[in-house]
């Protein structure tokens, strides 16, 4: 079977032979022809099979013609030219970027695109006169670059990027540099002949370097420190304000009273360093959002329809205005944006969005669709019960959860620790002055400031940072993407798992598709895959890649019933493949959550196919290897269909919960954690959405990292979930890690305080240790880490070629 | 070595200077995306008129290789 | 706002290319001239413009000036038109730039071999050149700067950084080192004096190597090596920090090429700081260009492009370890003066800037030319000939460097020199002169494969003058989108605004502040004995400036037991120097050092010592120097020079002036009348003078003679400073 030349899938039933060349649909030969009559081959050359198969629906964008719908989504309007940015998820190599920046080749009115690649998305500028928004979204789409458009991009929160960071690092390490270089001599040369006509000048120098640096680039410091106090906890930072702090004033003074060189170079190098970890463990995936709710899922506007007197007219209104009772039509592959009572059409809800479960949920009129189901089929007729932000599962956001942010009173590491480390040396500081203060009070003053310099902790400061920024990056390699490096401590403290069924621990890419009732003849193999083969509906598609018989023959008849089945004659030979209901079969009660596809041949029953949700290979394995350390329970949405099985790959006594609302959920955790459980949640679907949020440690399982996940705290690759418990190990050694480079610096603070209660501190000395302990702190814990990331194995990385690509893309970005 | 001045004026001045830049580049958001100008660069432009040219230049490559 | 169709000036990068190759060659040619000098000193016997002293300095401003400079501009021009997707700004510029260029190396190659010389190394060019010089160097800023603004791409990729920092530091550097004050029009004194003019030489000579030899080639390998290489760089971001971390420091190091010169050592100090800094940054550059090719070794087994990517990013990391290192005092001890500095900027030169360049014009003229490479196979056999040139031109001169090293240190155990005679370590490393000779017959070799290999893909192809293209312009900026944008693309544009006021403002800048230093120095210490040079001394050092003897003898004896042992006595003090405009420390030492030569030997042995070295000295390879003895003494500008270096702060009276040309006589018939003390001199001169009379012939008395001059020069040396310890000089009489 041969690969589709625009976008690499398998040419499947429906491909198309188009200029010597093989496609998988029609979609990817009309993006191919666009491209090539355009001359916009180069596209191919870059990479081969660089395209996306294009999803076409006429209506779809209508709302597009809106204008407070234009007016929320562009960036800028300004005689007749608008500025609009969008998300492409299907961006993923080079040609994606070329042809999207070349889009003036297709579209003449597109002014200029430009790419990021990182972020995914895409800046367009254009005519507005002459290209309506609406155009060139349903361009985009036809070349199979469909931009992301929900609800999300309505209130509009254009947040500005914070760069401060980068600013101060650059000044620090700036003033670093040159302050080293004007210090250096006056270590080395001390009696030099020229040294003593320039000594003063250098100092002015470095004093006036420094300045920057201890008022803008450690200014976070300061706050942090101030903000401790406040709320009576004694962080990190105060330490090193008031290291940073004494370093000045003495250092100023020692300039200006010319009784020494100062450690301006100490102070600028401190800060840098300091800097340069806060820089580091701030890893961010640019392509990655951890902060989604259903809004990032639901659409802007839906068709609704309006009774003027006798004729019905169909207008596009955005979701938040529908009110309960209005009439809304629903079309293939749109979403359902509000609960709603079916009232004309046959519903296939797709609710993998919300829970998972991947296989279409068949409905009758007058049933309840809840929001956040996808219509696969045809064109239905619906009455909104509740509008938006009432409905079933959207109401789970009015909780409080969502509105104020986690709770905060989490202690780091790091700061537990310098609780104690500054009480420490405030009392070495006094007791040491005390002892000089009857010694030899003239030192005494010195002494103070010396130990406050010596013993300010940057090496414990810098310890997490760098050990943490480290394991992001691996974690990152492995395919797990944490929201932050707070996330691997709370990990390691995670003494429960939950994890939700559907869609977390089964896949919902494949499933297990079993035929019972009696055989079917051989003879009659041909035909059915012919009528297969004739429909586009995904059960059909999935059986027919099934059964995979190339040998097909021509049907005299064929009639799809949408969402119902087909029906075919051949030789006087009638067949029916479809739904129980479509074939007349009476379905037995245990059976009835299962999908099933029946066969019916010249009226009797053969048979059904009854398609399975898989379990993840590996699921028993991980959970034996939790069991030990961490309590496992099941938290799922659907019913107890399959508890039994359940229970077989879970170890004894797993509780299971079945039929479990996202409210439900929700509180559940919140109950453990109450009953002071630390809670990792494992879930998937929107309707895990709450329980993540609450949980210690949110994790979502994503078949395609590109695709949205609600809010969590890490983003796993579903092809990685078998090695979660070796995720965890990692984080606890990691901060086994953290603690023994505490232990490491504590070390160096000890021989520099030595140096300071004796009252024989010298800048070089000093300028010594500082780097010293701050390099072998970064050497150590990075060794550290890499080392320990032996306990993944990086063979079970996925294979899938295009995330593939992806992967080496986002592994440059890393760098 | 009063020479000391000048030159520790002019070498301070330029490393300000570049400082300067340095905070204006960032700024302007030039360092924002740190990965597409790096394969941006790599595409050739191809036009029209030339585009048989980046034809045979590729398949030279192709050749070389 | 319409899509713009434009055009790529390759015509421009073409004629640089050629230069490059031209130049190049040339450049070479007169480096292995040079090897063999070596071997056969009187190779170009009694021609003054072929003489060592003379070609050195050629052979460097021509491989680093004609050849890089040449490659670094067609690399430039072709690069940054289609990173900012413009044409460069301005045709005419770019021609007048090309052609100004050519004009200058040209100049440059007749002024160096007539003795016309600063001595400055890297800058050795007389004041008109300089001017041209700097005039040039700013149209191609203005070009480059102008093509910027004019850009159609938002973002400026690494490369276009690298070429904006190596324009700015250039233009600083090369004014400020290059402030010199007119004698005539081929002849100036530099404004610094002794160890100021040591410390802003090397300041700027490090410097030269940074923002000449490194930077733009950093920026060539940004865009090349993914270029040939078809793939995106390893880590663009690393490429970020790379260059600022290097701009940051850069600028500073410089003195750790003068260690344990008379240079305060707090500025030593500096120097070797920034050096050991300057290891993280280079090597950013050279990790990220080999792991570009992660994965794509295939690809460089097969493309000679890569493969000579691939040398000279290696060379290049070798080299920027080796620099830091070199720059350690105590390895630097070994070091200095020796061969080992010459194989260390060789790698440099060799693999780093030659190898890229040839790898980039392996690629480019392909393309210029719109055909394929005339013989992939030849290219290969380029690279092969090449890398082993460059493995037998190093390897030998590292060996060479440590044996001289050695030898110079050795004692016995009764405490004198193991080698005393200077010769003894010469002769020594001939053979590795021979093995370098080899290597470098390779490499010029391997340049003419090249050659040809270059001219048949350009006869096979068609030449493109103009190649098509086409983008958007940037848009335009308004109020509004100010607003929307956070005032995006309004900064856009600040950068190189900045660079151009920043580039002005420190000229001023600079200016302003030279004028303190145009007093004498008050920081360094005086010495009472020293004074200035007399008339005839001062024609005397004009004549080894000349020459070019600085390139093979130093004048700075540092505080070793094994120089003082050797080189009489006392070490060096910054005091000795404060005539001196330029300096003439040196940085080689393939003849022995001669600050204390003065009073060492007599009159007579050095005169025959120029006549032939190998008469006083066997197996000397310093060629001989007939010109001094028969050409006449130029005095017509003695007072004119005097009255410079007395703006310049060298205290000569008014009466000095006046009675110069009668001390030039007195002392001249001093120093002839020691030469009667040699009865062969006394018969051959007789000899010549009665064969004159007879024919009639015109006759330049001895006295009048250059040789006079330079052997009152050489007397001179270093015996100011005898007279503070025990007055015992001998033909020092002429100080009063």
């Amino acid at each position: 079977m041969d690969k589709c030349f625009h976008c690499g899938d398998p040419c499947l039933s429906g491909s198309v032979k188009h200029r010597d060349k093989s496609f998988c649909c029609q979609g990817c030969a009309t993006v191919f022809d666009i491209l090539h009559d355009n001359d916009l081959s180069y596209y191919y050359e870059l990479q081969d099979a660089p395209g996306t198969s294009p999803k076409i629906s006429e209506q779809k964008y209508a709302y597009l013609d809106q204008q407070e719908i234009i007016d929320k989504l562009v960036e800028f309007t300004e005689d007749g030219v608008q500025v609009v940015s969008f998300v492409i998820p299907s961006m993923h190599c080079s040609s994606c970027i070329w042809v999207l920046e070349h889009l003036h080749k297709l579209e003449p009115n597109v002014r200029k695109a430009f790419v990021n690649f990182p972020k995914k998305s895409v800046r367009i500028t254009y005519d507005s006169n002459s290209l309506s928004l609406r155009e060139l979204v349903e361009l985009l789409t036809r070349l199979g670059y469909e931009p992301n458009i929900s609800l999300d991009d309505m209130d509009a929160k254009k947040a500005s990027v914070d760069r401060s960071l980068v600013y101060k690092l650059g000044i620090a390490g700036f003033a670093f540099g040159n302050i080293m270089s004007l210090s250096l001599p006056d270590y080395f040369d001390l009696h030099d002949f020229w040294l003593s006509q320039f000594r003063p000048l250098f100092r002015y120098l470095m004093f006036c370097f420094s300045l920057p640096v201890v008022f803008y680039s450690a200014s976070d410091y300061f706050i942090n420190a101030y903000k401790g106090l406040r709320s009576k906890v004694l962080n990190i930072d105060f330490p090193l304000a008031l290291g940073i702090a004494v370093l000045f004033i003495r250092s100023t003074y020692e300039v200006f009273l010319d009784s020494g060189s100062g450690f301006f170079d100490s102070l600028t190098g401190l800060v840098f360093f300091l800097l340069l970890g806060k820089f580091f463990q701030q890893k961010t995936y640019a392509f990655l959002s951890f902060e989604r709710d259903y809004k990032s899922y639901f659409p802007i506007a839906v068709t609704l329809l309006r009774r003027t007197g006798e004729q019905v007219e169909e207008e596009q209104v955005p979701v938040y205005q529908l009110q309960k009772g209005d009439r809304i039509l629903l079309r293939n592959e749109e979403l359902l944006p509000a609960d709603a009572v079916l009232i004309k059409g046959d519903a296939h809800i797709d609710y993998s969005f919300v829970t998972g479960e991947s296989q279409p949920v068949h409905k009758h009129s007058g049933d309840k669709l809840f929001a956040g189901g996808r219509q696969q089929g045809s064109v239905l007729e619906l009455e909104i019960t509740k509008p938006v932000e009432q409905s079933y599962l959207t109401q789970l956001w009015s909780d409080e959860v969502f509105s104020k942010r986690r709770q905060t009173n989490f202690r780091t590491i790091t700061d537990s620790i310098s609780q104690r480390f500054t009480i420490a040396i405030l009392l070495i500081a006094v007791l040491s002055t005390t002892f000089w203060l009857f010694y030899d009070a003239s030192k005494a003053l010195q002494v103070f400031t010396a130990v406050l310099i010596i013993a300010c902790p940057c090496a414990i400061a810098l310890s997490a940072p760098f050990t943490l920024g480290n394991l992001l990056r691996i974690y990152g390699k492995h395919e797990m993407y944490l929201k932050d490096a707070e996330v691997i401590e709370r990990m390691a403290k995670v003494d429960t798992i939950v994890f939700d069924k559907t869609g977390t621990i089964t896949s919902n890419k494949e499933t297990k598709i079993s035929y019972h009732g009696q055989p079917i003849p051989k003879e009659l193999f041909p035909i059915i895959v012919s009528v297969l083969r004739g429909s586009n509906h995904p059960l059909s598609r999935g059986l027919y890649a099934h059964l995979n018989l190339e040998e097909t023959i021509a049907l005299d008849s064929f009639i799809e019933h949408t969402g119902k089945g087909m029906e075919a004659t051949y030789q006087g030979t009638i067949i029916k493949i479809g739904s129980a209901s479509f074939v007349g079969a009476a379905t037995t009660e245990k059976e009835v959550n299962k999908t099933r596809v029946f066969i019916k041949v010249n009226g009797t029953i053969y048979g059904r196919y009854v398609f399975q949700n898989v379990y993840r290979k590996g699921v028993e394995r991980l959970f034996e290897a939790l069991a030990p350390n961490q309590e496992l329970m099941v938290l799922s949405g659907d019913n107890d269909g399959e508890k039994k099985y359940l229970q077989t790959i879970f170890p004894k006594g797993t509780q299971m919960y079945f039929n479990q609302t996202p409210t439900n959920k929700l509180d559940f955790i919140k109950q453990l954690q109450a009953d002071g459980k630390s809670v990792m949640m494992v879930g998937d679907g929107l309707n895990d959405a709450g329980a993540l949020a609450q949980s210690d440690v949110g994790i979502v399982v994503s078949e395609n990292v590109n695709v949205f996940s609600p809010a969590c705290d890490g983003i796993l690759a579903a092809s990685q979930l078998v090695q979660l418990d070796k995720f965890i190990a990692l984080s606890t050694r990691g901060i086994q890690i953290i603690k023994w480079s505490f232990i490491f610096s504590l070390f160096y603070n000890i021989i520099g305080t030595s140096f300071a209660v004796t009252g024989n501190l010298l800048p070089v000395v000093a300028a010594i240790l500082m780097p010293l302990s701050s390099i072998s702190i970064v050497a150590f814990t990075t060794f550290a880490s890499r080392l320990s990331e032996k306990i993944l194995n990086k063979e079970e990385k996925s294979k899938h070629d295009k995330s593939h690509r992806l992967e080496h893309a986002t592994d440059i970005i890393l760098q | 070595m009063n020479i000391m001045f000048l030159l520790l004026g002019v070498s301070l001045l330029v490393a300000l200077i570049f400082l300067i830049i340095f905070i204006a580049t960032v700024r302007s958001g030039q360092y924002d995306d740190m990965y597409t100008p790096s394969v941006r660069m790599l595409f050739e432009d191809g036009t029209p008129s030339d585009k048989n040219a980046t034809e045979n230049n590729k398949s030279k490559t192709t050749k070389n290789n | 706002m319409e899509v713009e169709k434009f055009y790529y000036d390759n015509k421009i990068v073409r004629n640089f290319v050629v230069a490059t190759i031209f130049w190049g060659i040339v450049g070479m040619a007169v480096g292995l001239l040079l090897a063999f000098l070596f071997l056969f000193p009187n190779l170009t016997e009694g021609i003054s413009w072929l003489s060592y002293g003379r070609l050195r300095p050629l052979h460097t401003n021509a491989v680093i000036f004609a050849f890089v400079g040449n490659a670094i501009f067609a690399g430039v021009y072709y690069s940054s038109q289609r990173l900012l997707k413009a044409r460069m700004f301005s045709d005419t510029l770019s021609k007048i730039h090309f052609w100004g260029w050519q004009l200058i190396i040209l100049s440059a190659a007749i002024t160096l071999p007539l003795g016309l010389t600063s001595t400055k190394e890297y800058a050795e060019l007389e004041w008109p050149i300089d001017i041209a010089v700097a005039v040039v160097w700013l149209i191609f800023g203005i070009n480059l700067i102008g093509t910027m603004i004019r850009r159609r791409q938002r973002h400026l990729y690494v490369a276009l950084w690298f070429y904006l920092a190596t324009f700015v530091t250039v233009t600083v550097l090369y004014v400020v080192n290059n402030l010199q004050i007119p004698v005539t029009f081929t002849k100036s004194y530099s404004v610094y004096s002794g160890v100021q003019d040591a410390l802003v030489q090397w300041w700027y000579g490090h410097n030269a190597v940074a923002f000449f030899l490194t930077t733009p080639f950093l920026g060539l390998m940004y865009y090349f090596v993914p270029k040939a290489a078809n793939r995106p760089i390893y880590s663009y971001r690393l490429s970020i920090v790379h260059f600022w971390s290097l701009i940051f420091i850069y600028i500073w190091a410089g003195p750790h090429h003068l260690l344990y010169t008379s240079l305060p050592a707090w500025a030593q100090s500096l120097g070797v700081a920034f050096s050991i800094m300057l290891l993280a940054p280079s090597w950013g550059g050279m990790i990220n260009g080999l792991l570009t090719l992660r994965g794509a070794w295939d690809k460089v087994r097969t493309d000679p492009v890569l493969k000579f990517m691939v040398v000279a990013i290696t060379g290049y990391g070798m080299a920027t370890f080796e620099g830091p290192m070199l720059s350690l005092k105590n390895v630097n001890a070994i070091a200095h003066f020796t061969d080992w500095i010459v194989a260390h900027v060789h790698v440099g030169a060799l693999a780093w800037n030659g190898f890229l360049a040839f790898g980039m014009i392996y690629w480019l003229v392909p393309r210029l030319f719109r055909t394929n490479l005339y013989s992939v196979k030849l290219a290969n056999a380029h690279f092969w000939i090449g890398t082993l040139g460059i493995v037998l031109y190093t390897i030998p001169l590292y060996v060479a460097g440590f044996t001289q090293a050695s030898m110079w240190r050795q004692f016995n155990p009764d405490g004198t020199l193991r080698y005393a005679n200077f010769m003894e370590t010469v002769v020594e490393i001939m053979p590795m002169y021979w093995l370098r000779a080899i290597g470098g017959t390779l490499y010029i070799l391997g340049a003419f494969i090249l050659l040809y290999n270059i001219v048949q893909t350009a006869r096979s192809g068609s030449k493109v003058t103009d190649d098509a293209a086409e983008a958007m312009p940037l848009e335009k900026v308004s109020k509004s989108r100010v607003k929307s944008e956070g005032w995006h693309s309004w900064l856009e544009r600040r950068p190189i605004k900045l660079t151009v006021y920043a580039t002005i403002a420190i000229l001023i800048g600079g200016m302003v502040q030279i004028i303190p230093s145009l007093l004498v120095d008050d920081y360094v210490p005086k010495i009472s004995t020293v004074t200035p040079y007399t008339p005839l001394e001062l024609e005397g050092r004009d004549l080894y400036i000349r020459e070019g003897c600085v390139s093979c003898h130093t004048q700075m004896v540092r505080p070793f037991r094994s120089e003082t042992e050797r080189y009489g006595g006392e070490y060096s003090k910054s005091g000795e120097y404060i005539y001196d405009r330029p300096f003439l420390w040196g940085s080689k030492r393939t003849g022995p050092d001669l600050q204390r030569v003065g009073g060492k030997y007599s009159d007579s042995w050095h005169f025959n010592h120029m006549y032939s070295p190998e008469s006083t000295s066997s197996g000397s390879i310093m060629p001989s120097y007939r010109w001094l003895i028969t050409d006449e003494l130029d005095t017509r500008h003695i007072e004119k020079k005097m009255e410079v270096l007395v703006q310049l702060g060298t205290p000569y009276t008014e009466e000095d002036i006046a009675n110069a040309r009668t001390s030039m006589q007195e002392q001249a018939k001093q120093i002839v009348e020691n030469l009667y003390g040699d009865p062969d001199f006394v018969r051959t001169y007789e000899g010549e003078m009665a064969y004159a009379e007879e024919n009639n012939l015109p006759f330049v008395k001895m006295e009048d003679r250059e040789i006079v001059a330079m052997i009152a020069y050489l007397q001179r040396l270093g015996t100011d400073i005898r007279l503070e310890s025990s007055n015992d000089g001998d033909e020092v009489t002429f100080n009063d």
